[in-house]
């Protein structure tokens, strides 16, 4: 049976190998792929929409659509797992469990039982509960708002250098989520709850369409940003870089929200009450 | 300059072999982190480090920019390393595992 398999393993492995000898060499000009639409994209994409990066300019504004759907792609997927995972029903838990502040003590409520109220002296903590670390607590702070200045450059830049909504907007989510981390899952609650991270899912969105539907408004075609020169009150092919910002900042929410909502349910296993 | 750079990349290099050496052989998870952490870690400031001064060669502002990111990684992967050793090495030690001792040995 092994050498079966190592045999079956060697031939596929063996024709996939050969058959990359069929492809075009890399940057050949007579190739497939650089004959149709790319010279086109190569040569035009400065003067049509003053943006230095062609891959974004291709993703945001000749391609416009595809991305749009792609951020609704992303933006349904959160909501599916929004109700695949998330339990609504609400558990009582059979204990809470209070940590005394001062003295470091550990209650125990029974249920039924009126838990103490939440103030300097009480906190309450998961069952999985760990004594704050300082070494993981002061790392995550420092790296936690340099990746998030990062992360809005990313955005804000994806159409001068690499980068751009997604890339931007998982690295805002990781940061997030690095920070619930190393806090915990209650901690987290506080800056983004539950409810602004699904908000912020449908936010995102709302942009990218939004901007389209501008468009339209201003009379051009859905997604035609040069129609946004009425309001920056500049030429029609600056106007479309523009465009391009703003739908980039509407995908970048998006992501951002998703990820952070996914890992919400996760850690939790959907109930966003316990969690890490 | 160039003889520098040799160096640098190579005692880095020593230092990622030591690494992927003790990552592969050492007996336990505990052990096996000790050189994830630490050689990798001296491993990348080396050779970062040797990738710098080899930008800096010609020096003009364009290339002393680049140095200074990838001065911002060192710095960056110097945090982050040990401290994502340290997290796993204490998840472990919650989750129960014992660490391997000569007893063990059989």
């Amino acid at each position: 049976m092994k050498t079966l398999a190592i045999f079956i393993v060697l031939l596929f492995g063996g024709l996939l190998i050969y058959c990359t000898l069929d492809f075009p060499s890399w940057g050949d000009p007579q190739a497939p792929a650089s004959m149709h639409v790319s010279p086109r994209y190569i040569e035009r994409t400065m003067e049509e929409t003053s943006v230095p990066n062609i891959v974004t300019a291709v993703l945001a504004d000749y391609r416009g659509y595809d991305t749009m759907f792609e951020t609704i792609v992303i933006f349904s997927a959160g909501v599916a797992c929004l109700f695949l995972l998330r339990i609504f029903k609400r558990i009582e838990p059979e204990t809470q469990l209070y940590r005394h502040i001062p003295t470091g003590i550990t209650l125990r409520i029974a249920k039924g039982a009126e838990p103490p109220r939440e103030s300097r002296e009480f906190e309450r903590i998961d069952l999985m509960w760990v004594p704050y670390d300082l070494i993981i607590k002061t790392s995550a702070r420092l790296i936690v708002p340099f990746s998030q200045i990062f992360a809005l450059y990313v955005i804000a830049h994806g159409h001068h250098s690499p980068g751009g909504g997604f890339q931007g907007g998982v690295i805002l989510g990781a940061s997030i989520i690095l920070f619930a981390i190393s806090h915990n899952l209650r901690s987290s609650f506080t800056r983004i709850s539950e409810k602004f991270a699904v908000l912020l899912c449908g936010l995102g969105v709302f942009i990218y369409a939004g901007t389209g539907a501008l468009s339209i408004f201003l009379g051009s075609n859905y997604l035609d940003y040069g129609a946004l020169s009425k309001i920056f009150g500049v030429d029609p092919v600056t106007a479309r870089s523009h465009g391009i910002l703003m739908v980039e900042i509407g995908v970048g929410i998006c992501v951002m929200a998703v990820m952070v909502h996914l890992y919400y349910n996760l850690a939790s296993a959907g109930r966003h009450d316990e969690g890490l | 300059m160039k003889i520098i750079v040799m160096i640098l990349l190579f005692s880095g290099l020593a230092f990622f072999t030591g690494g992927s050496i003790g990552i592969l052989r050492l007996p336990d998870f505990y052990s096996r982190l000790h050189p994830a952490g630490k050689l990798d870690t001296a491993g990348q400031l080396l050779t970062l480090s040797a990738i710098a001064v080899f930008v800096l060669q010609d020096f003009s502002l364009h290339n002393f920019l680049t140095a200074t990111k990838i001065v911002l990684i060192v710095i960056i992967v110097y945090i982050t390393s040990p401290t994502a050793t340290h997290a796993i090495v204490d998840a472990g030690v919650r989750a129960g595992l014992k660490p391997w001792t000569k007893e063990d040995q059989s």
